[in-house]
Order: structure tokens, then C-alpha cells, then sequence
């Protein structure tokens, strides 16, 4: 309301401002004739000139202003490994462009006051300088030169990790996310997306995948041709046969090719798929495979590659607090190694996410009165979302992450589901244990 | 219109040659103004209305309903497609029709004749067809805002399957095609606008005017026409492989989708070859707009400077290095989508090597106005402004063209804050410079100064106002092209932000009235305008003020000097116009 108000009393100045400018504005060029507008006065430049040293304490104090109260972005430090080397990066990044901004700045609006026109004053007729534009062009690229090489060995660093640690697939869809564990072996069940049906959202490839789609498919091209065959009347026009539909042309002919398209599908599968496969083997690495939704669980101090797909456009994975974000590609699979190193419990006991909060409870539930829904406690947690442009719930397309010790984390992956129906055990250490073997073979 | 009374003086015209099917550069040139300035408004009007939104996500606004009808905002809430519709739109209208059509198409038109002493344009014909293609194009992209499925919806980069995919997005139908169609025609003309340019500046400059004595403007129209040729049909030929994509069951951008419809037949394509072929002219793009931006500044800081653009020779190189390096650095859009480290590292450092030509550009404009005597026309303001926003907006694209760093920045609102300063701010404060600084060359008659300098510094301060804090929004973790951010409470400490962004938002879009107003009350009634009003070097001036067909009674001006001879030692005046011969002994500079 307040708001609404504030921009009433703004339009209502503005058009009250113009007006009386308009009125001044035809009087003065009646008084003062022809040049008025062409010559700048004296008393109008010194104005202008002033102007822009204040706006440059506006511009800077305002600026510093938003660096002390939201500087720290409200995200805390970094919560994996590469992330705090991409911190580091930023302030390094920083305490260049900073001091940029404010030295150049200051001169372009300083200048304008010293220089002002002063009809005694004669400019020099300075054309250039080869020295001083020698300079400026060695010295930002000397700059430069140093951004570059830090910038790229941490690229380096973070694209090209030694160790994929565990896998984890990412899926996302309009509009949520879905993450597959490659549980005991490590190694993600195929997938394609041909076999993406209702019960088997991710098309994880495997024997009974393969027989479900079929079915799917099969229901679906029954389901349509039954439509067709109800609203379909035959008449024999000169002793041909022909088929009239009740339907609209346009709907009948998307429900034909639909099943055309279906019957494709169902070939490309039989040809494509089920013919070059290894179906034990297959079988066997999807079986332990463990899908979740609306939550992941990570163990702190553990590398994860996170594998993504997509299913229907583009959308990209982001984790603010990780410092990570890749994109899921239709067609593709991209990936991002990480390795998280403080729990959301620890993160909640640090001081600053403490404080941090507290005002977020407070600001959340103002507006929670406000818009009359029921007040809530939030606290910090790792999150989840989609950071490409994929329609009208882009917004809210989440995941809640959860980082905890290795303890607590077997607790809840075993109170989920393996791929094949079975219950899930997870054996504390074995991780660890395998890594350490393989680091003593080499 | 506002040019009256002297048709007379030349050979007859009708009403339909003089004002509407003109061959006349400097007619199409005020054409392509005043499309600029509707499409322009129709621009900002919608990004009004979203930051209405997003400063205030749990209000109702009666506006919203009366502009969008009670489908896309029910009780006067904006439904999310159409929040999703209205940024697609106001990005592609803000960089396409305003910043490329509009900026280009008018000072291109109205400088490069009369600053290189032609008569008109190579082309008088194609020059028209070029304008009303672009009329037709933007005509095209305001008639999407009204039907029923709505505009495009899925950013102005368009990206697939999104906007292929009709079931994804209701602006995936019809409001794409027309989105397509609007966007091929607009190439069609600027092709023949960019072709023109050209022929134009390396053929028709009159004699004595040497490459090296061109006005840095035309340096800046010259390369940008290049530009633009080079990489627009990059984007006629994406939009076409799309507009295949969309209908003839084509798959070059398309791959392994499963839809409501099932999974499609389409496979083999990427989308990540669409975001190549994009970016290839979307890079480009930026520099088609800031291009003629810092041209137009250059001259209206050295003349009101009233003292030579320092390293004119540099500026050039500056500017050939940065069309140049230009096509070499769109990589830096795609960093996060699969591509290999290595080629990642490779646009890393194209990326910033931009930033050295950058730098040298704004080193010679702070040494221009070192110890210069500084005239303040609300142009000059403008182009000071301009200055400031190439500075504050360059410096943080060093974090973004680090690819280590984009990884935390990347789509965030420190990219929207980042590119709304460079690219938006600095090209509409460098436009308004031009049209405040050549008005009288375009209308005759002069533009009120005391609104002027209101206009100037609200502009600047609400385009601070909301973009600065727009970066803190990004360090916050707040991903763009969001409808809301209140799904996510960890947002909520920057709710106050937001607010004052959509303030300052508010207050600069109605601020903009002054510039309406100044601009259609000078055209019909301003005071006439002297010849030489700002007494300054460059042949437009020498023109008389009334427009008349073929530039200048008689002879054709004759240039003996560059265009910067301000306050040379020993000459009387503070100016010597480019078509003052030398002194005996006078060296050149
Ligand atoms: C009153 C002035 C303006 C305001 C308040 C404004 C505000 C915004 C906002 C809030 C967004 C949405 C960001 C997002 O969610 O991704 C946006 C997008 C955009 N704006 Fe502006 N803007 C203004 C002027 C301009 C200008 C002058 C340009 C010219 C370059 C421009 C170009 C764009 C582009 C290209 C996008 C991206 C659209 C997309 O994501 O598809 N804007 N603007
Ligand atoms: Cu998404
Ligand atoms: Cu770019």
C-alpha cells in the first residue's frame, strides 16, 4: 500500500514538474530569443560541474554503502573446495576492478569541475602522446596477463579433477529435479530416453524398462486407435470403402500420427536398444541404483561427480553455496566434480549464517503476516536450483541438499529405495577404504 | 513532422516521396529515430511493468490487468508465462530495434552523408527499403504482444528446445514465429542498411577527406556496418535452421527429448550448436551497439571539450582491435554448457584482451578533457555519463569473462547488472547524446537545454540506481529471468533491494517524459536553430540548416584538415572547420 502510494505521489510530482517546466521553457525562449539554447552561461556550467562532483559522492557512497550491507552477498563463505578457490579468485578479481572503478571514475567526474570552460584558460592542443599511450597499454595488459593466468589455473583446477570420486546423476525436467545414486559399484544403470514412461521417469535401461515401455506404448496405441475406431463411421461410396471420423480433420490427424510415432518408438527400441545389449550386465549396474526426489544427501568431505541430463529443454544446475553450475542439455551429459566440506548443520552454527537468519526469519515472516499465510522458522540450507530459462515454474524448480557426516547419511540412503525395489545397505568406510587401495596400487 | 514550408525550394515532391517513402538520408534518418523512440518506450514500458513484479511480488496492479488483459494478469497479478514474455520482448526490443535499428539507422543515415561531404547515400533506394523492412519488423514485434497465446517467451536468445517446443511454452507457437519473422526481416534490413554504410563511406567521401580525416563517429559506423555484415547472417541462418526445426520435423538443435507428446522422433542435433550460431553474431551484437555509441561520444566530447580527441590514431586502432576481437570471444556465453576446459581457457583469454583496446579508449577520453575547457550541453552530459557507464560496466566483465568465476556468476543477476550498464546504458546515454547534440541538424531547431540537464542527471542516477544494486542481487546467488524470487528464502534478506531497484526503475522510466516532451515541442516549436550551434569541425555543420536535397547548394565542401582542430595554437577562433584550408605553413596536426 505504502508502495503503491509512493508511486502516485512520484507521477503526480513528475507531471506537476513538467508542467511548470513547460511554462518556464515557453517563456524563456520568447525573452531570450534564438540562442539561448545554443550557449551554455557561465552561472549553468559551473552548475553542471558541480553536479557532477556530487553525483560522484552519490555514486561512490552508494556503491560502498551496498558493499558494506549486502557485500557479503548473504551466502557465507564458500562450502566445497573449489568453491573457496573461486572466492579467493573473486577478491583477488576485486582489488583490481575496485580501485579501477573509484580511480577512473573519479577522474571523469572531477575533471569535469577543474576544467570547467573558463574563457582566460587556452586548452593545450594536446593531439597524443606516443609514451603515455604506451603505457596505458602495457599496463593493463601486464594486468590483465595476471588475471589471466590465475583465472585459468583455477579453471583448470576445478574442470579437470583428479578423482571422480562418487556419481550421482542430476535430471532435470520442467520443472524439477531428480538424482539418481550409482550405489554399491559405483557405475550409473544406462538410460535413454526413449523409455521414459510414468513408472520409470529417468528411461533407466533394463530388461523389465524395456517390456514396461512396451507396454506403455502399446496401451497408448490401443487407447488411440479405439478413439478413432469410436468415432469412426465406414461408408461404402461406389462400392469403396472409406472411413469417415466424427472428429475434427486436425484431430484426427494427430491422433494418426501419433501412432505412427509410437510404432516408431517401439522399433527404434526393439532395433536399437534391446538388440545391443548386454542385458545382465546392464541389469545388474542399474539394479543398485538409487533414485531420489525433492532431496539429495551428501556426505561432508567427499568427492561427487554429478552427472546431468535433461528430458525436455534446457535447464541448469546451480548451487549458489557450492560455487557450482552446469548446464543440463537435451542430447547430452554433462558433468561437475565437487567436494563439499561443511555440513548444513555446522553451516547452521556459524555465526554469521546465525545472524544471517535472523533477519531472514524476520523479513520472511513479515511478509508471511502480510500476505496472510501461516508464519514459519527457516533456517540455512544448501540448495538447488535451475538456472536457465525453461518456462513458467523456472522460479521454483528446487532441490533441497542436505550435507552430513558419513553416519548420518547411511541412515537416510537406507530408508530409500534401490532401482530394482530392494532395500538399500550402505557399509560406513567402504568408500574410503577403496580409494585407499587404489592409491596404494598406484 | 516538423520540416515545413521549404519543399519549394527544390523540385516538386509529393507529400508520400518527402515524408513516408523518402530517399532522402536525412528523412529516413529522423524515420528511423522515431521508431526508435515508440519502440523505444514500448521497450521500457515493459520493463516497468516487470519490476512492478518484482519489487512487489505480493501486490495487485490494476495496470498490469488493463494493459494485459485479465488472461496474462488476473486480478492484476502477471502470470508467469507473460513475465517470461514481457523480458523476452523488452530484451529483444531494447537491443535489436533501439540499439541496433534505432542507433545505427539514425545516425549512420544522418552522419555519414553529411560528415564525409556526400550527397546522400550510395543507395537512396535500398536505404528506404532498409527502413521500412525495419518498420515492418518492428510493426511485426509489437503485433505479438496482442495475441492470444502471447509474445515469445523464452529470452531473447531464443534458446532451443524451448523455443521450439510449443508444449514447453505457450510463446513457443505463434509468438515465436512472429518472434522469427520479425528478427529475419530486421536482418533483411539491416543488411542493406549495413551494405550501404559502407559503400557510402569508402566511395562517396568528397575530396580531401582521407580515411585519416574521417570523424571518429564514421570510423565507428564504418566498422560497425562491417560487423554487422559479417555476423547477422549467422543469425538469419540459425533462425531459419530453427524455423526448419519448428516445422518440417528437422533436428538440428534437437536431441533426446521426451515431451507431453512422448519422445520426439528428432535426433542427432544440439542445442549448443544453436548457442554457437547465436552467440556468433551475439557478441558481435554488443559491439554493434557500443560501436557507434563511443563514436557519437568522441565527437561530442571533443567539441564541447573544445580541444582535439587525445590519440585519434589509437582510437581507430582501438576500434578495429575490438571489431576485430569481437568475433573471436562468444565462447565466453558458453562456458558452463559442457565445452571443453581447454577451448573455455582459449575465449578466457580473447575475452580479455578486449578489455586492453577498451582501456586505451577510455585512457584518450579522460586525456581529452584533461585541462580542456569543458562546455556542458546536455549532450556533453550525456556522453560524460557514457564514459562513466563503459567504465563501471567494463571493469566487472573481467569477472565475467573469467570462466573460473562465471561459474558463480553465470545467469545470475550480476550479469544483468553487468551488461544493462555497459551495453544498455552506456548506448541509450550515447543516443540521447546524439539526438540532443545533432537535433538541430535533423529538425532545424534547437532542443530545450534546462530539460536537457533535468533529463540527465534523473537518467543517470535511476540507471545507477538500478543497476548497481542488480550485482549484489547476483553475489546474493539471484538467477535471472526469475518470475519470483520468494519460492526461495534465503533471498528474502534482499527484498528491500528489489524494492528500491523498482523505485528507481519507476521513477527513471517516467523521468523519460522530459526527453518526450523536450523532443516533440523542439521539433514543431523549438527556436531556430543557428548553423554551427555548438561550433564545432565537421562538414554537417557547413550544410545550411534547412534540409534540401543533395546536402549543400552548389560545390561540394572541400577538406583540408582532420577534424579536430580545437584551440590550435595560432589560429584565432577555438574551432577550424574541416573545410578551412591550411595556413601556409600550417602543419596538419
Ligand atoms: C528502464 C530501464 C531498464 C530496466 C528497469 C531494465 C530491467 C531489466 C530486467 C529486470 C531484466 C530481467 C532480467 C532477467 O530476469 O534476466 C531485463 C532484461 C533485459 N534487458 Fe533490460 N532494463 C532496462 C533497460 C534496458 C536497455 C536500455 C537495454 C538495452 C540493451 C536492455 C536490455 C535487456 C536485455 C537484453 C535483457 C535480457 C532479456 C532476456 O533475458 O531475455 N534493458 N531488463
Ligand atoms: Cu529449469
Ligand atoms: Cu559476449
Amino acid at each position: 500500500m505504502e508502495n503503491k502510494f509512493l508511486i502516485f505521489i512520484v507521477v503526480v510530482l513528475g507531471v506537476l514538474a513538467l508542467i511548470q517546466l513547460v511554462k518556464v521553457y515557453e517563456m524563456t525562449s520568447k525573452v531570450t530569443g534564438d540562442k539561448s539554447q545554443e550557449n551554455i552561461t557561465p552561472g549553468e556550467n559551473l552548475s553542471q560541474a558541480v553536479l557532477f562532483l556530487v553525483f560522484m559522492f552519490a555514486l561512490f557512497g552508494g556503491t560502498i554503502y551496498l558493499m558494506l550491507e549486502y557485500g557479503n552477498g548473504g551466502l557465507g563463505e564458500a562450502a566445497t573446495e573449489h568453491g573457496v578457490m573461486i572466492d579467493d579468485l573473486l577478491v583477488f578479481n576485486w582489488w583490481i576492478i575496485l580501485p579501477v572503478f573509484f580511480i577512473m571514475n573519479g577522474m571523469l567526474f572531477i575533471f569535469p569541475f577543474l576544467y570547467r570552460r573558463d574563457p582566460k584558460r587556452k586548452p593545450v592542443y594536446l593531439v597524443h602522446n606516443n609514451k603515455l599511450e604506451m603505457i596505458w597499454t602495457t599496463v593493463p595488459a601486464i594486468v590483465l596477463a595476471g588475471v589471466i593466468i590465475y583465472g585459468l589455473r583455477t579453471w583448470n583446477f576445478i574442470m579437470n579433477p583428479e578423482d571422480e570420486g562418487t556419481v550421482i546423476e542430476l535430471y532435470a525436467k520442467q520443472f524439477d529435479w531428480t538424482a539418481r545414486y550409482s550405489g554399491e559399484d559405483n557405475k550409473l544403470g544406462k538410460a535413454n530416453f526413449k523409455l521414459v514412461t510414468g513408472t520409470n521417469p529417468l528411461g533407466v535401461i533394463t530388461t523389465e524398462g524395456i517390456a514396461e515401455s512396451f507396454e506403455t506404448i502399446d496401451t497408448e496405441i490401443d487407447r488411440l486407435d479405439s478413439v478413432l475406431l469410436a468415432n469412426s463411421i465406414e461408408k461404402y461410396i461406389d462400392n469403396q470403402k472409406t472411413t469417415e471420423y466424427l472428429l475434427p480433420d486436425g484431430k484426427v490427424a494427430e491422433m494418426s500420427e501419433k501412432i505412427e510415432r509410437l510404432k516408431r518408438q517401439k522399433y527404434r527400441i526393439k532395433s536399437g536398444l534391446e538388440i545391443e545389449r548386454n542385458a545382465d550386465a546392464d541389469d545388474a549396474m542399474a539394479a543398485n541404483d538409487v533414485v531420489v526426489k525433492g532431496e539429495m544427501h551428501l556426505i561432508v568431505d567427499k568427492t561427487y561427480t554429478f552427472y546431468f541430463r535433461s528430458q525436455d529443454v534446457l535447464h541448469c544446475a546451480w548451487f549458489p553455496h557450492f560455487r557450482a553450475q552446469m548446464n543440463c542439455v537435451p542430447g547430452m551429459t554433462t558433468s561437475f566434480t565437487l567436494k563439499p566440506t561443511i555440513t548444513t548443520k555446522d553451516m547452521r552454527l556459524d555465526e554469521f549464517v546465525i545472524d544471517h537468519y535472523k533477519n531472514i526469519n524476520t523479513i520472511h515472516n513479515e511478509r508471511k503476516r502480510r500476505i496472510g499465510e501461516e508464519e514459519e522458522v527457516v533456517d540455512f540450507d544448501y540448495i538447488l536450483m535451475c538456472n536457465k530459462i525453461c518456462g513458467a515454474s523456472h522460479s521454483n524448480m528446487q532441490m533441497k541438499v542436505v550435507v552430513e557426516t558419513e553416519a548420518e547419511y547411511k541412515n537416510w540412503i537406507e530408508s530409500q529405495k534401490r532401482f530394482d525395489g530392494g532395500a538399500v545397505s550402505y557399509t560406513i568406510g567402504a568408500a574410503a577404504t577403496e580409494e585407499l587401495a587404489q592409491e596404494i596400487e598406484e | 513532422m516538423s520540416d515545413h514550408g521549404h519543399a519549394a525550394h527544390h523540385h516538386k515532391e509529393s507529400f508520400f516521396t518527402k515524408y513516408v517513402f523518402s530517399q532522402d538520408h536525412k528523412m529516413i534518418a529522423k524515420q528511423y529515430l522515431l521508431t526508435a523512440i515508440v519502440m523505444g518506450i514500448v521497450g521500457i514500458a515493459l520493463s516497468a511493468l516487470f519490476r512492478l513484479q518484482l519489487g512487489w511480488p505480493d501486490e495487485k496492479f490494476g495496470i498490469m490487468e488493463t494493459l494485459l488483459g485479465s488472461g496474462w494478469a488476473p486480478d492484476g497479478v502477471l502470470d508467469s508465462n507473460m513475465y517470461l514474455g514481457l523480458v523476452t520482448l523488452h530484451g529483444t526490443i531494447m537491443v535489436f530495434m533501439v540499439l541496433t535499428g534505432g542507433l545505427s539507422g539514425t545516425f549512420s543515415n544522418l552522419l555519414i552523408p553529411l560528415q564525409i561531404g556526400a550527397r546522400d547515400m550510395a543507395s537512396g533506394l535500398l536505404n528506404m527499403i532498409s527502413y521500412w523492412l525495419f518498420f515492418l519488423s518492428s510493426s511485426i514485434m509489437l503485433a505479438s504482444l496482442f495475441i492470444e497465446s502471447g509474445p515469445a517467451m523464452a529470452g531473447w536468445t531464443i534458446y532451443p528446445p524451448l523455443s521450439v517446443l510449443e508444449e514447453t511454452q505457450p510463446g513457443s507457437g505463434l509468438g515465436m514465429t512472429l518472434w522469427l519473422l520479425s528478427i529475419s526481416i530486421f536482418i533483411a534490413s539491416a543488411l542493406l542498411g549495413g551494405i550501404n554504410y559502407i559503400v557510402t563511406i569508402i566511395n562517396l567521401r568528397t575530396k580531401g577527406m582521407r580515411m585519416t580525416r574521417l570523424p571518429l563517429s564514421i570510423w565507428t559506423f564504418f566498422v560497425t556496418a562491417i560487423l554487422g555484415l559479417l555476423s547477422f547472417p549467422v543469425l538469419l541462418s540459425s533462425a531459419v535452421l530453427l524455423i526448419m526445426d519448428r516445422h518440417m520435423g528437422t533436428s538440428f538443435f534437437l536431441s533426446d527429448i521426451t515431451t507431453s507428446n512422448g519422445a520426439l522422433d528428432q535426433t542427432g542435433g544440439s542445442p549448443v550448436l544453436f548457442e554457437h550460431l547465436f552467440w556468433f553474431l551475439g557478441h558481435p551484437e554488443v559491439y554493434i551497439i557500443l560501436l557507434p555509441a563511443l563514436g557519437i561520444s568522441s565527437e561530442v566530447i571533443a567539441t564541447n571539450s573544445r580541444k582535439p580527441i587525445f590519440g585519434y590514431r589509437a582510437m581507430i586502432g582501438s576500434i578495429l582491435a575490438i571489431g576485430f576481437l569481437s568475433f573471436i570471444v562468444w565462447g565466453h556465453h558458453m562456458f558452463l554448457t559442457g565445452m571443453n576446459p581447454f577451448l573455455g581457457g582459449v575465449f578466457v583469454f580473447t575475452t580479455l584482451l578486449i578489455a586492453i583496446p577498451s582501456a586505451v579508449k577510455v585512457f584518450n577520453y579522460l586525456t581529452t578533457l584533461w585541462k580542456g575547457n569543458l562546455v556542458f550541453t546536455p549532450a556533453m552530459l550525456f556522453s560524460i555519463g557514457m564514459v562513466s557507464t563503459f567504465i563501471s560496466g567494463g571493469v566487472t566483465g573481467i569477472i565475467l569473462a573469467d570462466a573460473a568465476l562465471d561459474i558463480s556468476q553465470h545467469d545470475t543477476y550480476f550479469v544483468v547488472g553487468h551488461f544493462h550498464i555497459v551495453m544498455g546504458m552506456s548506448a541509450i546515454l550515447a543516443m540521447f547524446a546524439g539526438v540532443y547534440h545533432w537535433f538541430p541538424k535533423m529538425y532545424g531547431r534547437m532542443m530545450n537545454k534546462k530539460l536537457g540537464f533535468i533529463h540527465f542527471w534523473i537518467t543517470i542516477t535511476c540507471g545507477y540506481g538500478v543497476f548497481i544494486p542488480m550485482h549484489f542481487l547476483g553475489e546474493g546467488g539471484m538467477p535471472r529471468r526469475y518470475y519470483t524470487n520468494s519460492e526461495f528464502p534465503m533471498f528474502d534478506h534482499m527484498i528491500d533491494l528489489n524494492v528500491v531497484i523498482s523505485i528507481f526503475a519507476t521513477v527513471g522510466v517516467l523521468s523519460q517524459l522530459f526527453f518526450f516532451w523536450n523532443f516533440l515541442y523542439s521539433a514543431l516549436r523549438g527556436p531556430k536553430a543557428s548553423q554551427n550551434p555548438w561550433r564545432a569541425n565537421t562538414l554537417e555543420w557547413t550544410s545550411p540548416v534547412e534540409h534540401m536535397h543533395g546536402n549543400w547548394p552548389g560545390d561540394l565542401p572541400v577538406v583540408h584538415r582532420w577534424p579536430y582542430d580545437y584551440n590550435k595554437p595560432g589560429q584565432a577562433e577555438d574551432f577550424v572547420m574541416q573545410n578551412v584550408p591550411l595556413e601556409p605553413g600550417e602543419e596538419e596536426h
